[in-house]
């Protein structure tokens, strides 16, 4: 598994890939953090809230997490690698694991850098550091939530473009999941409204950005990122039943 | 050894590998033989343990490819059609990578690395990426993977494919060497390769096995389709007549007018090849009639090959397959009442 997770970091690493999406990622949390202050007209003490961009940065941060997970398996089967993975001593399983994990830590190195302008206003005011930690848990959980998703998607089709596209208009549904629950339409129908709400991340993720940890939320991205794994293992296995 | 079993894979309703049986022995380099689509690749990543198999088993040294397929692995070294190697990598990199899901201990991986690529003579494009790599090379580097960790069970899906013709010379040597302590499969399109390369081979179509012999065995087997040269100069009526009139000749295939009342016939057989051509020349010399040149042209793999494939599959005949099914019960029933309707007849 450890030869899967670092030529997968090295695939990341060794291209201009990996750089790129963080100084993108970078460049948002700068001009989120960056345009209070130069919207602050007086002297006085400027309040702000680190979760608040957080929450905000998720809007702009769902188009990023698929192009880290689109050419998880895609590629693959384009590069006619897969079957050198398939054929040697490891399992289904462990690539899957391998990959997530890999995945898992570009989206670390990308939130690292994020951890400089807390680190900034530390030195020149105060950080409320216990609720800067929930948020951060917050938005790693929802993250890694999210990449789990995105490498199911790419675990369906041989073309990277493809499971980004998808990727992006699925994770943007979830997005707005909650609202599209508290809509008229779906109001008429309780029991789908309490399906779409038990689905919807945001409202979870608001939770940590506010300064809450509650369990049932940890349980609840804990459960999707198994889920979702375990699903890319039925679809890696179903594809090689059903290749023709 | 290695056993495949009464493997059958179907693609939805369509059937690719149809309850193929075959062995390959220790030290044995076994060839693959078939037209494009027959079946071939899909039986291999099926041994390689890719492709699930709809029936039948794989055993790698004991090991079951679907029960213990760690163990069957370890084994096993599999080079397929499309060479497996990712591009922006560089070569020793993925070596590396390829050593580490191979399972091979760390102390060990540099001096295997060097090994494979010693043999593969791919050193001198170590530190290159593999997408700067030219057809012949990434092919070597894939060969190279599949050696790794010296598996004793290998199997080659034309290995030669994209080679110059020093490096296919080069590589067939080292496929040659292998048979000393391993046991390989080798599938390829160039059938005088097989004949040079292979010691058994397996012809497949469709699916179906057609033939399971030494080269030699099966050429043998076709010797009944020899078909014998001869120039000669004279008449050509006169040595046509002579020709058919020989005991053993089936046929006149062609005759060629080469100028001077030479000319070149090509007759087919149906015998001992070296008793008909020297009844032939006694007849052709008591005629008086100038031989030029005359030989014998013996069945090769390429025409064993080409017969098989475009020989239909022999199918049981409708009322085998009912004998087959019809229980011993109904059928002992069926003489007792032929026996009443003959009785009856009888009054």
């Amino acid at each position: 598994m450890f030869s899967i997770y670092k030529k997968e970091l090295q695939s990341f690493f060794y291209t201009p890939f990996a750089y790129a999406l963080t100084a993108l990622f970078m460049l948002l949390f700068t001009y989120m953090f960056a345009s209070p202050i130069a919207k602050l007209e007086s002297t006085n003490t400027l309040m702000f809230s680190f979760t608040e961009i957080f929450y905000d940065i998720i809007m702009f941060f769902i188009f990023l997490i698929p192009i880290i997970t689109m050419r998880t398996f895609a590629d693959e089967r384009k590069l006619g690698t897969e079957v050198l993975l398939m054929s040697s001593p490891l399992n289904v399983a462990k690539i899957v694991l391998g990959k997530f994990f890999a995945n898992v830590t570009v989206f670390l190195f990308m939130i690292a850098g994020s951890a400089l302008f807390p680190i900034i206003t530390e030195m020149n005011g105060e950080v409320v550091v216990s609720q800067l930690i929930c948020a951060y848990i917050g938005f790693f959980s929802w993250g890694t939530m999210f990449i789990a998703l995105g490498m199911l998607i790419s675990s369906f089709t041989e073309s990277a473009i493809i499971a980004a596209i998808i990727g992006e208009f699925v994770m943007f549904v979830d997005l707005f999941l909650d609202d599209i629950s508290r809509s008229a339409f779906v109001s008429q129908y309780p029991k789908l409204q309490s399906l779409l709400t038990a689905f919807a991340a945001q409202p979870r993720f608001a939770y940590f950005s506010q300064g809450f940890i509650r369990l049932s939320d940890l349980v609840f991205f804990a459960s999707a990122i198994i889920v979702l794994l375990c699903w890319t293992y039925i679809s890696i296995e179903r594809r090689r039943w059903n290749r023709g | 050894m290695i056993t495949i079993e009464n493997l059958t894979k179907y693609y939805g309703k369509n059937r690719a590998v149809n309850n193929i049986s075959f062995t390959i022995n220790d030290n044995e380099i076994l060839g693959f033989l078939g037209p494009n689509g027959a079946g071939k690749s899909t039986t291999m990543n099926m041994i390689a343990g890719y492709l699930p198999m709809t029936d039948g088993k794989v055993t790698i040294f004991g090991s079951d490819i679907t029960k213990d397929p760690v163990k069957a692995k370890l084994n096993m070294g599999y080079l397929p059609e499309i060479p497996p190697v990712y591009p922006e990598m560089k070569v020793t990199e993925y070596l590396s990578f390829c050593a580490g899901i191979k399972r091979i201990p760390l102390g060990k991986r540099k001096e295997e690395i060097a090994r494979v690529m010693s043999l593969l003579k791919i050193e001198d494009v170590k530190g290159k990426l593999i997408r700067n790599l030219s057809k012949g090379y990434r092919q070597r580097v894939g060969f190279a993977q599949a050696l790794l960790g010296d598996p004793k069970f290998i199997i080659l899906d034309e290995p030669t494919v994209g080679l110059d013709p020093n490096q296919v010379v080069e590589v067939r040597k080292l496929i040659k060497s292998l048979k000393k302590d391993h046991c390989v499969i080798f599938s390829s399109h160039i059938l005088s390769e097989v004949s040079e390369v292979c010691d058994r081979v397996v012809i497949i179509n469709k699916g179906d096995i057609r033939a399971i012999d030494t080269i030699e065995n099966l050429e043998s087997r076709f010797s009944t389709s020899l078909s014998l040269h001869i120039k000669v100069k004279g008449q050509k009526s006169k040595v046509a007549s002579i020709i058919e009139t020989t005991d053993g000749i089936k046929e006149i295939l062609s005759i060629d007018d080469e100028g001077s009342e030479i000319y070149s016939f090509t007759v087919q057989l149906d015998g001992n090849a070296d008793e008909i051509q020297d009844k032939l020349m006694n007849e052709l010399i008591k005629n008086h009639i100038r031989i030029m040149e005359i030989f014998t042209e013996k069945p090769n793999l390429e025409s064993v090959f080409i017969e098989l494939i475009n020989k239909p599959v022999q199918k049981s005949k409708l009322s085998d397959l009912l004998d087959e099914i019809v229980p011993e019960d109904e059928s002992s029933a069926d003489d007792d009442s032929e026996a009443d309707d003959d009785e009856k007849e009888d009054n």
